[in-house]
């Protein structure tokens, strides 16, 4: 009966209300779980590609550059103990397909026993096939591929490889023997012709080791361990995988908390929903409790609506979620494959716990947003003891109590804000932010009360005013309901201050970035995937020819491999260092000249570090760092310490000379070009790409092109965000709708008294109209300093703790002022609409229904 | 008497689900400047229904309300609107009274919605309901006899030629019911308005100069 009164009635006569707090939900819900969903996504492709292609193999032998092929000889006394299985794993381009593909070299005849992989049964009964697998060019392509390229067994398939055109002949198909959608992505070769194909001639990626029955992984490690060179690492695949995962952990880490601030808008939508709702059933409630309604049967019943709100939006927003992730994928993937170079797609997949988190945060949310409105539902007093509306404006103490508490939530931000990360993860920081949104809210009631306070005063001496007078009066004795409303506004506007300074700040760093460092005249690097990221290395032929065009004096190949401080990874990257120290490279951190810089690191044999490497481990220049490369460790002075914003995970710049006498030439990961001056750049690229003869699937970009790209790219990556941005300001809109329409229901009467006394329809429409601006700009004008204060620590705090990265803060001030307009536009058109509901209104019947 | 508001033939239905209900039904009558006029009945006779059509916040489905030269009945939006804020002041049962509005603002408001300010008048009034030392206060801090008296100062700050009210009592104890019945009229009389005053009570009916007896919409006596 309770139920009915106080949920299903309410709810069955005024559903509008519900339905839009119910989409308010749903969609911080579904920006989470979208967000999640596709930035597991592309994770779970990292952890996929390890420990699904790894199949059966328990252990795996690998070194930083590599394993030269002696060690398979070395490992044959464990071939009792194991099965032994060479691997060649590599990431190339496949033109038809737009994208990067895994190819996996491996022998053939033994892979059977690892992999969990079906060839298909033509293949194992063809000599040609086999033929063609083993000593010939041929590759066995995933059945769902081979689909969707349409070829068949003895066709050409094109392949870019170290950005060289080169074809294969496809032998046949495989297909999963279960279900992984990693394998749609990945080409098998025979190894040997993987080793040609990656210049990889007598080196091996990997060694993976199968235990033969009853045979345990410590008993083999141990076994394999003495039989290998210590600087040899022996260890399970996944620990690959989890290195991989934890290089994206940061920025799966910042995506979930920024989809988790669309949330904390719907909870304040849900939390105005609800007071608004006791508020207006206030009568009804008093009744109830003189009739013998306990306080727990009111709370029952405004818990069940909290319950219904968050289950409905929590369902609706899991649908909406997994269609917000497909299309969130292409962003997130985009992003992760650059920070890990070329990571294959995978699909979308809603795991049944996803699903369940979004269904309980929904209806936690909902539940928690209700914990006011069910303290003031639960104190309403019996009819008897209802006395008429407070006050319009706040008591002293209320005031001070509200201050004290904003400025316990500052000091608060302030505090997290100066903690350090917390597991490498910037979790004080955004705590700090929420602590600045507490601030917002509840500095949003004093707030209106002083703006009621300043425009209070007799009517008659501000006539001309009055629909304004009215409204912030009706906002002043409606706050509590007013500040929700505000404060949902306040949280969506200071969310796009804050990433609109973090994104701007990020983005005008970045471009100064690239004009001061980006010198070279060319940039040659293989042919992007269509997401965009970079797939493989250059040919070192490439180098050769432009070294036979221009001179080794203007050449500077950057190579690329991975090395350890510690046991983490970083990049370890060689640079002609002789080159740009004649013509200006990177901007440095203590201001030094470029030039100056390397020329020094090539005189000392010094390394020069990016920043996230210098913040990450602690190092400044002069300091020595020691790292572990292919064959042993090496160490070098750190030079000097230059602004990255290209990797997260750290990078060791030493010169290529040097670097080479580590690594082997696999060819460079880009190749620059400094020309001479007087030499046209464009007519340069021509002459190159006309030497290079169409052999190699190369991008050939001009200095402003590779500006225009960084830009471009830069805009990609956080194409997410803005998405983000644009439903926490949807939800907010959907806020102020709501209070409208709640303070609309509450001030019925008065807007029936102002027609009754002559006010006109026009007069009655902009009292509320006015509500409605008063409250976006209120909210608009809040949001914008909390805002600020937020992306001060984004920019200043989480960047650098998450990826190490300095920025400046640079506001985007002339789209601030916008973005408040806007905002405050938004909410007067958005109470438009009850705005002529209470042009409508009829006088008589109103004051009746109250009389 | 100059008459100030006049009905001819006034009917009123409206529709309760499928019920067709006659809230009036050929009512005419004529209230002149100064006079002061009671409608008795029961409820749901129609008292009500006239004072909102005379108010202009209704409008009849036969015949004519004429306030001040003007037909409501056929009046556009803008007539009734300027008839509201010129020539009707309302005195309701429950006060109504803007209750995030100070005594002195409920008081102005009628004035300041016609974009007109006159402080003057606005204490003047509140001295003379004896309220000039509360204008700050809000309702929800006055009296129900407080209330009423504010509503009464508002019903007349305009100077209209009709006043209405619709049990001004009704929500009030016998003394302070008494009190702004007595305060109603000697105003009245000072401004020269007529009052048309709703009610079911006979002894607040006693008082008045005719008294108008309804039953079902219609008009069963004038005395």
């Amino acid at each position: 009966m309770l139920l009915r009164t106080f949920f299903l009635r309410p709810v069955l006569r005024r559903p509008l209300r519900f339905v839009t707090t119910v989409i308010g939900v749903a969609a911080g819900i579904a920006a989470v779980v979208a967000t999640v969903a596709a930035s597991r996504a592309a994770v779970a492709s990292l952890r996929e590609g390890v420990n699904e292609v790894a199949g059966r193999a328990r252990l795996e032998v690998t070194a930083p550059a590599g394993l030269p092929e002696e060690l398979l000889g070395r490992l044959l006394p464990l071939t009792g103990d194991a099965v032994v299985v060479p691997v060649i794993e590599e990431i190339a381009l496949l033109p038809a397909l737009g994208d990067a593909v895994r190819v996996l070299g491996v022998d053939l005849l033994v892979d059977t026993q690892v992999r969990d992989v079906e060839p298909d049964a033509a293949v194992l009964a063809s000599g040609r096939a086999a033929n063609m697998l083993l000593v010939g060019s041929g590759v066995l392509l995933p059945q769902r591929l081979a689909e969707r390229l349409a070829v068949r067994p003895g066709d050409p398939l094109e392949i870019s490889i170290r950005a060289r055109r080169r074809t294969l002949t496809v032998a046949g198909t495989f297909a999963p023997r279960r279900f992984a959608s990693v394998w749609d992505r990945v080409l098998i070769v025979d190894i040997a012709l993987a080793q040609e194909l990656f210049g990889k001639v007598g080196r091996l990626d990997r060694i993976e080791l199968v235990p033969r029955p009853g045979i345990t992984e410590a008993r083999l490690t141990a076994a394999a361990r003495l039989l290998l060179p210590v600087d040899v690492t022996v260890e399970q695949p996944r620990a690959r995988a989890a290195a991989a995962s934890r290089m994206v952990r940061a920025l799966q880490f910042n995506l979930t908390a920024l989809s988790g601030v669309s949330l904390f808008v719907g909870a304040v939508l849900v939390a105005t929903t609800l007071a608004t709702s006791v508020v207006q059933r206030r009568g009804v409630l008093a009744l109830a409790r003189s009739l013998g309604a306990s306080r727990r049967q009111i709370a029952r019943s405004l818990l069940t609506e909290a319950v219904a709100i968050g289950a409905l939006g929590g369902a609706l927003g899991v649908a909406g979620g997994v269609l917000g992730a497909r299309a969130a994928l292409t962003s997130v993937r985009s992003t992760v494959a650059a920070v890990v170079r070329g990571v294959p797609a995978t699909d979308i997949r809603l795991p049944l716990w996803l699903a369940a988190l979004g269904l309980l945060v929904g209806v936690g949310v909902s539940v928690l947003a209700a914990i006011l409105p069910l303290a003031e539902a639960v104190r309403t007093p019996p009819v008897q003891g209802l006395v008429g509306e407070r006050p319009a404006f706040l008591h002293r103490p209320s005031r001070r109590r509200a201050a004290a508490v904003a400025a316990v939530f500052a000091v608060l931000a302030v505090a997290l804000a100066r903690a350090p990360a917390w597991d490498e993860l910037p979790v004080a920081a955004l705590l700090a932010s929420m602590a600045l949104l507490g601030v917002l809210l509840v500095a949003v009631s004093p707030i209106l009360d002083l703006l009621a306070r300043g425009a209070a005063g007799p009517l008659a001496r501000a006539a001309e005013g009055t629909p304004i007078r009215l409204a912030i009066a009706a906002l002043a004795a409606g706050r509590r309901r007013a500040s929700w409303g505000a404060g949902a506004v306040g949280v969506a506007v200071a969310l796009a201050v804050a990433i609109g300074t973090m994104v701007h700040s990020f983005r005008t760093t970045v471009i100064d970035w690239a004009n001061q460092g980006m010198r070279a005249d060319i940039w040659i690097r293989p042919l992007a995937a269509t997401t965009g990221v970079q797939v493989g290395r250059l040919d070192p032929e490439v180098v050769r020819v432009a070294e036979r065009l221009f001179g080794k004096d203007v050449i500077d190949p950057f190579h690329t491999a991975t090395a350890y401080a510690g046991t983490q990874p970083v990049t370890l990257a060689g640079g002609e260092f002789a080159v740009v120290a004649r013509r200006g490279g990177v901007t440095f951190r203590d201001g030094r000249d470029s030039r100056a810089v390397f020329a020094a690191a090539l005189a000392h044999r010094a390394a020069v570090v990016g920043e996230p490497f210098a913040s990450r481990f602690g190092v400044c220049e002069g300091d020595t760092i020691t790292l572990h490369v292919a064959d042993g460790t090496l160490s070098r002075k750190v030079e000097g310490i230059f602004y990255d914003y290209s990797n997260q995970q750290g990078m060791v710049v030493i010169d290529r000379n040097d670097f080479l006498r580590h690594y082997p030439d696999d060819g460079p990961r880009e190749l620059a070009l400094f020309l001479p001056s007087g030499v046209d750049p464009a007519a340069a690229r021509d002459r190159l790409l006309a030497a290079l003869g169409g052999r190699f699937f190369v991008e050939a970009l001009l200095n402003r092109e590779l500006r225009a790209e960084v830009v471009a790219i830069f805009d990609r990556t956080f194409a997410i965000t803005r998405a983000l941005q644009a439903v926490a300001a949807a939800v907010a809109v959907l806020a102020v709708l709501t209070v409208l329409f709640a303070l609309l229901g509450e001030r019925r009467r008065d807007l029936a008294l102002v027609r009754a006394l002559g006010g006109t329809r026009l007069q009655v429409a902009g009292v509320v109209a006015a509500q409605a601006a008063l409250l976006g700009a209120t909210g608009a004008a809040g949001g914008l300093v909390v805002g600020l204060a937020i992306g001060f620590v984004l920019v200043k705090v989480v960047n650098v703790q998450s990826f190490g990265w300095t920025l400046r803060f640079l506001p985007p001030w002339p789209s601030l002022a916008v973005t408040g307009a806007l905002v405050t536009l938004a909410c007067l058109l958005a109470g438009l609409a009850p705005a002529l509901a209470a042009a409508r209104m009829h006088p008589a019947e109103a004051l009746r229904e109250e009389g | 008497m100059t008459a100030v508001t006049e009905l001819r033939g006034v009917s009123r239905r409206y529709l309760r689900g499928d019920e067709v209900v006659h809230a009036l039904r050929g009512v005419s009558f004529t209230l002149s400047a100064g006079e002061m006029v009671a409608v008795v009945g029961p409820s749901g006779c129609g008292k009500s229904t006239t004072l909102n059509l005379i108010a202009g916040v209704d409008r009849p489905d036969e015949g004519e309300v004429i306030v001040c030269g003007t037909d409501l009945a056929r009046a556009g939006e803008a007539e009734l609107v300027t008839a509201r804020r010129r020539h009707v002041g309302i005195v309701f049962q429950s006060f109504h009274l803007m209750p995030h509005l100070t005594v002195e603002e409920n008081v102005a408001l009628p004035l300041a919605l016609g974009g007109r300010r006159d402080a003057v008048r606005v204490l003047d009034l509140l001295r003379r309901v004896g309220l000039e030392g509360r204008r700050g206060h809000f309702p929800a801090e006055l009296s129900g006899g407080e209330q009423q008296r504010t509503a009464v100062a508002r019903a007349l700050v305009h100077r209209p030629a009709v006043v209405l009210a619709d049990e001004p009592t009704g929500s009030l104890d016998s003394a302070s019911g008494t009190a702004v019945l007595r305060l109603m009229d000697e105003l009245r009389r000072q401004e020269g308005s007529a009052l048309l005053l709703a009610t079911h009570d006979e002894t607040i009916a006693a008082a008045a100069d005719r008294v108008v007896r309804m039953c079902d919409g219609e008009i069963v006596a004038v005395l």
